[in-house]
């Protein structure tokens, strides 16, 4: 494949370098080739005019849920490895809570043999911490991790019992990966479809209120105490919550946490009462919660984001509000969402939003930083800071539908997605627009 | 003498409705799913049409105003009292009525609420009375199948009972025309019930003064922001209450660990001619059936025809049933 891209004109953002400014950028044979201030296309290549135009490490996802093994109905590693793409990721971390579970080496070697034929940009492994997802008997952690686990996570099925989650701290530790907490106490939530609040109330909804989360930060960081072991608290929702880390990582303990771009976005004010596509886990908390999580991602305290992509048919979501599925797609909105959120508003700079979806999420899993740099792997996201479009989940990559974020106009978007050298994804309206506009 | 008393209420109707924009309202409205924005005007016009049902009602043959409808009463959830009285209502209208009686276990997913619904869409029923447990059932299927029939919610889960809110405000408006300033004190357990959230959202409309009262486990959170005084302590609420209603507990919310003990309960909360003596002078009971003797209410006060109004509320289902089919289907009519 001796297919040459080159880039004229780009604002290459590149946070791990601290990079920031425009340059031509050549990519061929897979790698980034060129980069300068100035270059001269030849014959070979495919000329995009970038100008304007925001040039960046591909993106990394840390939180996808991708299906494949088992639930294939709702997504499978082509279609959401290519909804990522459109996302503008070039790498995603895929939970473990498949069916199977992967929590055994021949489910991994499965699932790694199929991410080898079917994914388009790179898709990174996460194992169980328990056998059978069930919180009592540790995996194979090390058996995991050497076949290419990042990180190990129950997710959803929070461990309730603190005496596994110190051995799983204490045995991780052999593997110098992350665990990764789904911080949820399930007595507090069960039956619940909202956060508790004035509309739960009035709608004859069952609530879910913010200790089920704020309750299980504050226990399991007496575990992270207990054992020094590092340890990654994922959506994280509540203004409590942000502060119960706060004050762990200044006690010095090896804590990183995550955002979702809907909790960031939207909280129960937002919620069309009895929509299933609002209903998620952790729930969409309140204005106050919204306010400390953008606080927290601006001073450090929540550290990435992450998408929680949790993808559902539409008749496990088109159902009464108490029986529908917990989750929301995010691929191919987050970084649109948090563009609008986080830089249009001005509480950061563009900088920092690129580095919560690059560089940051590969120091909590202790993955090669992505940078742009002549001889590197070319993966690249190039983004439309100002491009306004319509969402429409229905014309998306992705087998599921369920947003909340569907037909909503936004702004800024990636355009073209680069895996390895190679084009992964780009949007067409929008590129021959450009060209004709241009 | 059926068509010469259809054609007498049909003028008495026609009186009702002329110049009304309520009217029009109701009939845009299509479906009843809850109370929650039911405007004073539309209000007026119910109570005015229930009143003329009732009278109507004495009247033993059948009226004809809904005549070549059918009616579907799907209940997922049993309430013999509730289906009887929107089945006598129907019928006392002359539309047909099915019944469909499902039990909860084979049904609980909404897919197939809705398709339920729809294979008796496709039998071209008009209207569908449904009971589920879950809150916003009604609104699935009024949103999945709404340009094609109309919805009739006859409670979903926890959320809404609009025709039992509707009776009681009739029941209510009977004793007393003008709720504005009344007092109306709604006692048990608010949280798991359906009926007094849709007679909190009639009473606030009507300008009454809401005061609920239950055991803290038994209230739901950010109450008080729906309007509503909330009370601990059944004295405070019933104090110069004008209206009491009195709300069923669910035998399992003991051993659900929402209350200690029935008995518990009881003395805190049931409602007896001695604690009476704090309310008004003319106070009434409710109570949205079947009571628990003995519980909620003692015997005696359950029966006392002075204080308690449960056998109205009974008979006035039926009217305001009535009085929800004809203003929300009245031009469906063949």
């Amino acid at each position: 494949m001796n297919e040459s891209i080159l880039f004229k004109g780009a604002t290459v953002i590149d946070p791990t370098s601290g990079f920031e400014g425009q340059q031509d950028v050549r990519v061929k044979d897979g790698i980034v080739a060129a980069m300068h201030a100035n270059l001269t296309a030849d014959e070979a290549d495919t000329v995009i005019a970038a100008r304007g135009l925001w040039l960046t490490p591909g993106l990394i996802d840390m939180h996808t849920h991708l299906r494949d093994l088992g639930q294939k109905d709702k997504e499978d590693l082509e279609s959401g490895t290519k909804a990522a793409a459109a996302g503008g990721f070039t790498t995603v971390v895929a939970m473990a809570n498949t069916d199977p579970p992967v929590d055994n080496s021949s489910t991994l070697a499965v699932l790694l043999a199929r991410i080898q034929e079917r994914a388009v940009i790179e898709v990174l492994p996460i194992a169980s911490v328990t056998k059978g997802l069930q919180g009592a008997e540790l995996t194979n952690m090390v058996e995991l991790s050497d076949m290419g686990a990042v990180a190990f996570s129950d997710d959803g099925m929070c461990i309730a019992n603190l005496a596994v989650l110190r051995r799983a701290l204490e045995y991780a530790r052999l593997t110098g990966r992350r665990i990764i907490s789904h911080a949820e106490d399930k007595d507090l939530s069960v039956g619940g479809s909202l956060q508790e609040c004035c509309g739960t109330s009035s709608y004859g909804i069952k609530g879910i209120p913010s200790a089920s989360e704020t309750a299980a930060v504050a226990r399991e960081i007496e575990i992270v105490r207990l054992t020094n072991a590092p340890y990654h608290f994922t959506h994280i929702s509540c203004a409590a919550s942000v502060q119960l880390i706060d004050r762990a990582k200044q006690d010095g303990l090896p804590i990183t946490a995550d955002v979702t771009p809907h909790h960031l976005a939207l909280s129960v004010d937002d919620i069309e009462p009895f929509d299933s596509n609002y209903k998620m886990k952790p729930p969409l908390r309140l204005q106050s919660d919204q306010a400390a999580l953008v606080a927290g991602l601006k001073d450090g305290t929540i550290d990435a984001i992450a998408t929680d992509h949790a993808p559902h048919t539409r008749m496990e979501k088109e159902t009464v509000l108490e029986d529908a599925a917990v989750g929301v797609i995010g691929l191919e909105t987050a970084f649109s969402i948090c563009y609008e959120k986080l830089v249009a508003s001005g509480a950061l700079k563009p900088s920092h939003l690129v580095e919560l979806f690059t560089t940051k999420p590969a120091q909590i899993l202790s993955l090669p930083l992505p940078t742009l740099k002549v001889g590197l792997p070319a993966n690249i996201t190039l983004i439309d800071p100002g491009h306004r479009w319509a969402y429409d989940p229905r014309s998306g990559a992705s087998k599921s539908h369920n947003s909340p974020f569907a037909g909503r106009l936004m702004t800024g978007k990636a355009i073209l997605t680069v895996f390895r050298g190679k084009i992964v994804y780009r949007d067409d309206t929008y590129l021959s627009s450009r060209n004709n506009g241009a | 003498m059926t068509s010469e008393l259809t054609s007498n209420i049909t003028n008495q109707l026609k009186d009702l409705m002329r110049g009304r924009s309520a009217a029009s309202a109701w009939r845009e409205r299509r479906h009843l799913l809850d109370t929650r924005d039911l405007t004073k005007e539309e209000l007026d016009l119910f109570i005015e049409t229930a009143a003329l049902f009732k009278r109507a009602h004495e009247h033993e043959p059948p009226l004809t105003l809904l005549t070549g409808i059918t009616v579907a009463n799907i209940f997922y959830e049993n309430s013999t009292r509730t289906r009887s009285s929107f089945e006598i209502a129907a019928r006392r209208l002359g539309a047909d009525v099915i019944n469909l009686d499902t039990k909860a276990s084979s049904v609980t997913k909404g897919e197939t609420i809705v398709d339920t619904a729809r294979q008796l869409v496709s039998m071209r029923v008009g209207a569908v009375v449904q009971r589920h447990s879950a809150a916003g059932s009604a609104h699935l299927v009024a949103r999945e199948l709404g340009r094609s029939v109309q919805v009739i919610n006859a409670g979903d889960g926890w959320h809404a009972h609009p025709t039992q809110g509707l009776l009681d405000l009739f029941t209510m408006t009977e004793v007393r025309p003008n709720l504005e300033g009344a007092k109306v004190a709604i006692i048990g357990d608010i949280t798991h019930s359906r009926v007094a959230r849709s007679n909190i959202w009639l009473l606030k409309t009507r300008g009454a003064h809401v005061h609920v009262a239950g055991p803290p486990t038994l209230i739901p959170p950010a109450m008080e922001q729906m309007g509503v005084t909330v009370h601990q302590q059944l004295e405070p609420a019933i104090e110069n209450a004008d209206f009491i209603i009195m709300l069923r507990l669910q035998l399992e919310r003991q051993a659900q660990g929402l209350v200690p003990s029935i008995g518990e309960y009881r003395r805190l909360y049931r409602l007896d001619h001695t604690r009476l003596k704090i309310a008004q002078a003319s106070v009434k009971v409710l109570h949205p059936g079947p009571v628990n003797r003995g519980i909620e209410l003692t015997d005696e006060l359950v029966d006392d025809p002075y204080y308690s109004l449960i056998t109205t509320q009974i008979t006035n289902g039926v009217a305001t049933r009535m009085a929800a089919l004809y203003l929300l289907m009245a031009d469906q009519a063949i």
